[in-house]
């Protein structure tokens, strides 16, 4: 028994695990609306978009790079979904894979710029992150995109007891990216090259479209949080993705990713996005005072990492 | 930290464009200034630009506003800049900034402290928040992100808690006179201080001996603590610094604004604090800096945004030719950069 | 589901018919009242604080008072984002290229004074519209909605709503703008007022992002759809997400009030899911702002400072631009209503509240 114990502390996201099943419980302890069937599923859904948008920067932190366009991108994708939509009258099942696929076009974009101009990705990011809002809102002029099809409303909103429609998307993607990551030769390049960009090189693995991969993927996923923030809205808007940035890095990052690259965690990723959930769900159930959401949160994360990390000394895997 | 070998192969490969670094740090140096010189080129070109199409960017009350904007962003910037130097980084400028802010308001406008005191509560206020962010990273060896991205929430917080957001409106008339005040007609004390900042940091990290322990430990960190640099205590003393500066452009805004509130910093002086150092040559992965890069980097976004403005480029639009002529400028930079090294190899 | 497309279309030309009306109201009242205006070469901007759906009838509003007061120039120009200082750089740029009048809504209530400061101290006339700037400032006038006395009203309506009785929950906006801790403190006195009766289970704050209110929102009706009787929202955001998950719940039970026009609050009063809505009168403010701001700018009138002004928590000088309550019942004709207020107080404005030459 210790030893499984000592085993599952090992893993590095343990901490992480074991910090999600205290708080629920405590949260169970101190409300009883934790454990309803509806709360389940409000939890549930405000994790879908969170979760694809935090795998849209692991991905480029897997390589080594960043992405600040996220949620400019997401941004630009939700608002052409929704016009094309709205606007030019194109079905759903068309408009939906357009504007997915252009966001992977922007994703490309952000690829072949920083690799074949060798600039710093931080820049070139953030240049693009302006670009594309400047479209969203050139288009939009800040109003939203309201008349959305109802069959993509519903599945925004729509569940099967405590479980979301919407999350169908996320799991796909959890599985999909995991398999990528740990299965296939261009997803092992991916922390290859992050890991070590010389060796990876000398070992025969192209860098740059290595690169390009994986800002293409960062776009197309950021695409998806993207559409699936549009169904749970029930509307275009204008603003989705503005405050996605610190998000896409905290997750991650908590989730035991190195901003250096080579090393990131489908599952630790997860396990963050559903930690913070779980914190911005228990504050409302426990009415802290709004004026002590900031100072709570704070103190929450802390006491995250510092279990974690108090973990890590303990099992040695420093 | 079993990735610092890593790390290490990472860094080198960045090692040909910074500016101030301890291992070759006289072809650094060159190298890095003849970046800093294209890219103040290319402000100087938009300039041109910008006043010959629009008569109005040159007008005395445009060139104060730009100069005063400019002041705040650059020493938001060095704020920045001085955690990568170290290889860290610092995402609770923006709340060091604010707590900082409301502090000053609190002791100028309800405890009626005289303004020196005010401004000296302030400072040692971020100076003590950017130590305990040092402290926490040194102590635990859990990475600057996440310990600076909790303790933002937490300086926030306890900024809300303790002033219920509660804005400060009625301070001694002379801090907003000084934020108004214009030099021979078109130019803000406030620039005088982010430039004097400049030089002082320069210095530090050019002419002494624990900016060289700095950059080292930045570079890399074993190597450092193996050829006797204290690395903890200096990544806790460029944490104290970064929340001094930070506090700096905090009382600045206050000074601009002539009223201390609690809506100033946060998450909106993150991008700005990072596209300063980054633009001007400071490398994310730590061991160099870029002084005189920060300054010019947050010149061209200056530049750009109130040239456009002054353009009238269309309303909405505007971010996107914001965004596209940002990306030429960094491209022109670089392709300069890169005929530059093609010509002066061909000679040899 | 939220919007039949019929019905949007219908809402849609209903709102360009009422603003085609207005325009043409107003521009006879003007020349009844004011007689022939003289072109004036003023340049005017109005200016919001960022980009945001309740300030796009400023767009044409500024056409309109261009058009109808003969005005050389009045341009709604927008921040690119919703920051101050990006607010104050463009007011900057725009008074460097010689912008004789600004009509701003202040990004910040404290913050945006320094800059009126400046305008003032360049003999640049500027009016907060929409929201006021917090007193001591150099604002001309504040012609918007006393956010104090729109949030106190809202809650009245709410606690009118439930039948006297229950427990409400305040759905605010940013934490660290002024205007919330007014609001905070408005619906708390109203509350207090009913003795007992109504209770204020939670306020709920930060919910100025869409995706941050959707999450916020739905976690407090899932941990207490049932002890909730009734919810007010002081900001736009919120209130549109609240309109949209009370849909989603299905839910006639909860009242709610919310703030603003939006399609998503219209239609879901108009299916009997929201109690109510507390309107602005974003184009008179516009519309208004631009007719006092030519007059004070070409230098033919001051403020008359004995005039009738309305005293609020923010502002000595304060004028309504128009709250009512929108309810099934005026759905249709809550615009007429606004464009009438809008008339009066624009046909009456020079006499009330300036000296003119």
């Amino acid at each position: 028994m210790n030893s499984l114990l000592r085993r599952f502390l090992m893993v590095e996201w343990s901490g992480i695990l074991a910090a999600i099943i205290l708080g629920s419980a405590l949260l169970a302890w101190l409300s009883p609306a934790f454990l309803t069937e509806f709360n389940i599923y409000v939890m549930l859904r405000s994790f879908c978009v969170a979760l694809l948008v935090g795998f849209a920067q692991m991905v480029t932190l897997a390589v080594g790079q960043m992405n600040i366009s996220v949620g400019a991108l997401g941004g630009l994708v939700a608002v052409l979904a929704g016009g094309m939509m709205e606007k030019l009258g194109v079905p759903m099942i068309l408009a939906i894979p357009a504007a997915i696929a252009i966001g992977a076009l922007c994703g490309l974009l952000n690829g072949v710029l920083t690799e074949r101009t060798g600039i710093n990705g931080f820049i070139i990011t953030l240049a693009t992150a302006s670009a594309f809002t400047g479209i969203n809102l050139g288009i939009t002029q800040s109003i939203p995109f309201y008349n959305m099809p109802p069959g993509l409303v519903a599945f925004g909103s729509d569940r099967f007891f405590a479980f979301p429609y919407l999350m169908i998307a996320p799991i796909i993607a959890t599985i999909l990216l995991g398999l990528f990551l740990s299965r296939t030769v261009p997803g092992r390049h991916l922390l290859a090259v992050g890991g070590n960009p010389h060796a990876a090189e000398l070992s025969g693995i192209s860098r740059g479209r290595i690169t390009i991969l994986a800002h293409t993927l960062s776009g197309t996923l950021a695409a998806c949080a993207a559409i699936l923030a549009v169904a749970q809205l029930g509307s275009a808007q204008p603003t989705i993705g503005s405050d996605w940035l610190l998000l896409s890095f905290a997750a991650p990052i908590i989730g035991g990713a190195a901003l250096t690259g080579g090393h990131v965690s489908v599952l630790g990723t997860t396990l963050a996005v559903i930690l913070i959930a779980l914190i911005e769900n228990g504050m409302v159930l426990a009415k802290v005072d709004p004026y002590w959401v900031q100072f709570v949160l704070g103190a929450l994360i802390l006491a995250a990492v510092w279990l974690n990390r108090w973990r890590a000394v303990k099992t040695g895997t420093d | 930290m079993a990735d610092v070998p890593v790390n290490f192969f990472h860094r080198q490969s960045h090692m040909t464009d910074e500016t101030i670094s301890t291992e070759r740090s006289r072809r650094g140096f060159f190298a890095g200034a003849s970046a800093q010189i294209g890219l103040f080129a290319i402000v100087a070109l938009l300039w041109v630009i910008f006043s010959t199409l629009a008569p109005g960017f040159t007008s005395p009350i445009n060139l104060f506003g730009i100069g005063r904007s400019l002041a705040v962003d650059i020493v938001i910037g060095f704020s920045q800049m001085v955690v990568l130097a170290t290889g860290g980084m610092n995402l609770a400028v923006g709340s060091i900034g604010v707590c900082a802010v409301m502090l000053t308001g609190f002791l100028l406008q309800d405890a009626g402290m005289p303004i020196p005191v005010a401004l000296a509560g302030g400072l040692l206020l971020g100076g003590a928040l950017g130590w305990l962010n040092g402290f926490a990273i040194v102590k635990t060896g859990v990475n600057a992100f996440i310990i600076t991205l909790a303790s933002a929430s937490l300086f926030l917080g306890a900024m809300l808690i303790l002033s219920k957001a509660v804005p400060y409106n009625t301070l001694p008339p002379e801090v907003g006179q000084f934020g108004r005040m214009r030099i021979w007609g078109y130019v803000s004390p406030l620039l005088f201080i982010a430039i004097a900042i400049g030089a002082a940091l320069y210095v530090l990290y050019r002419h002494t001996l624990l900016g060289r322990q700095i950059l080292a430990a930045g570079a890399n960190p074993r190597a450092a603590e193996m050829s006797g640099v204290p690395v903890g205590r200096v990544i806790i003393i460029s944490h104290t610094l970064s929340g001094l500066l930070a506090a700096t452009a905090g009382i600045m805004l206050v000074a601009r604004l002539g009223a201390a509130m609690p809506s100033v910093g946060g998450e909106d002086w993150l991008l700005p604090s990072f596209l300063g150092p980054v633009l001007g040559g400071t490398l994310l992965a730590g061991g160099s800096v870029a002084v005189i890069g920060t300054m010019i980097g947050a010149a061209l976004v200056t530049t750009i945004r109130s040239g456009l403005l002054v353009l009238q480029v269309g309303n909405f639009w505007l971010q996107l030719f914001l965004g596209l002529i940002l990306l030429a400028a960094v491209m022109a930079d670089r392709y300069r950069g890169v005929f530059l090294e093609r010509r002066s190899l061909g000679r040899k | 589901m939220v919007l039949a497309r019929e019905e949007f279309m219908k809402l849609l030309c209903d709102a360009i018919r009422g603003l085609a009306a207005s325009s043409i109201l107003a521009g006879l009242a003007t020349f009844g009242v004011v007689g022939l205006a003289q072109a004036s070469d003023n340049k005017i901007a109005l200016i919001p604080g960022g980009p945001h759906p309740y300030f796009a009838p400023w767009e044409q509003a500024a056409a309109d008072a261009k058009k109808d007061f003969g005005i050389a120039a009045v341009d709604f120009k927008v921040p690119q984002e919703w920051k101050l200082n990006l607010q104050t750089e463009l007011v900057e740029s725009l008074a460097a290229q010689g912008y004789t009048a600004f009509g701003i809504f202040p990004g910040d209530a404290v913050g945006i004074n320094s800059t009126m400061t400046e305008l003032k101290d360049s003999s640049i006339p500027s009016a907060a519209l929409a929201g006021c700037a917090q007193d001591p400032t150099d604002a001309a006038f504040c012609l918007g909605t006393d956010v104090y006395n729109s949030a106190y009203l809202g809650t009245k309506e709410l606690i009118k709503a439930m039948g006297g009785k229950g427990a409400i929950v305040h759905l605010a906006g940013l934490l660290v703008d002024p205007n919330t801790t007014l609001r905070v403190k408005a619906v708390e006195t109203a509350v207090g007022e009913t003795n007992g009766e109504v209770t204020l289970l939670q306020t709920v704050a930060d919910t100025d992002a869409q995706e941050a209110a959707d999450q916020k929102i739905n976690a407090l009706l899932a941990a207490q759809k049932d002890e909730i009787g009734g919810m007010i929202a002081t900001g736009y955001i919120p209130s549109v997400v609240a309109s949209k998950s009370l849909r989603t719940l299905g839910d006639k039970r909860i009242k709610f009030i919310g703030i603003d026009d939006d399609p998503i609050v219209l239609e879901a009063i108009k299916d009997g899911f929201v109690a109510g809505t507390m309107a602005q009168n974003p184009y008179g403010q516009g519309y208004i702002g631009a007719y006092v701001l030519d007059l004070l700018a070409g230098g033919g009138c001051t403020i008359k400072e004995d005039a009738t002004w309305i005293e609020t928590p923010q502002t000595k000088r304060f004028i309504d631009s128009g709250t009512l309550v929108i309810n099934a019942d005026n759905l249709t004709t809550y615009k007429d209503d606004l464009k009438k207020v809008t008339t009066d107080i624009q046909s009456s404005f020079k006499d009330k509240y300036l000296t003119c030459k």
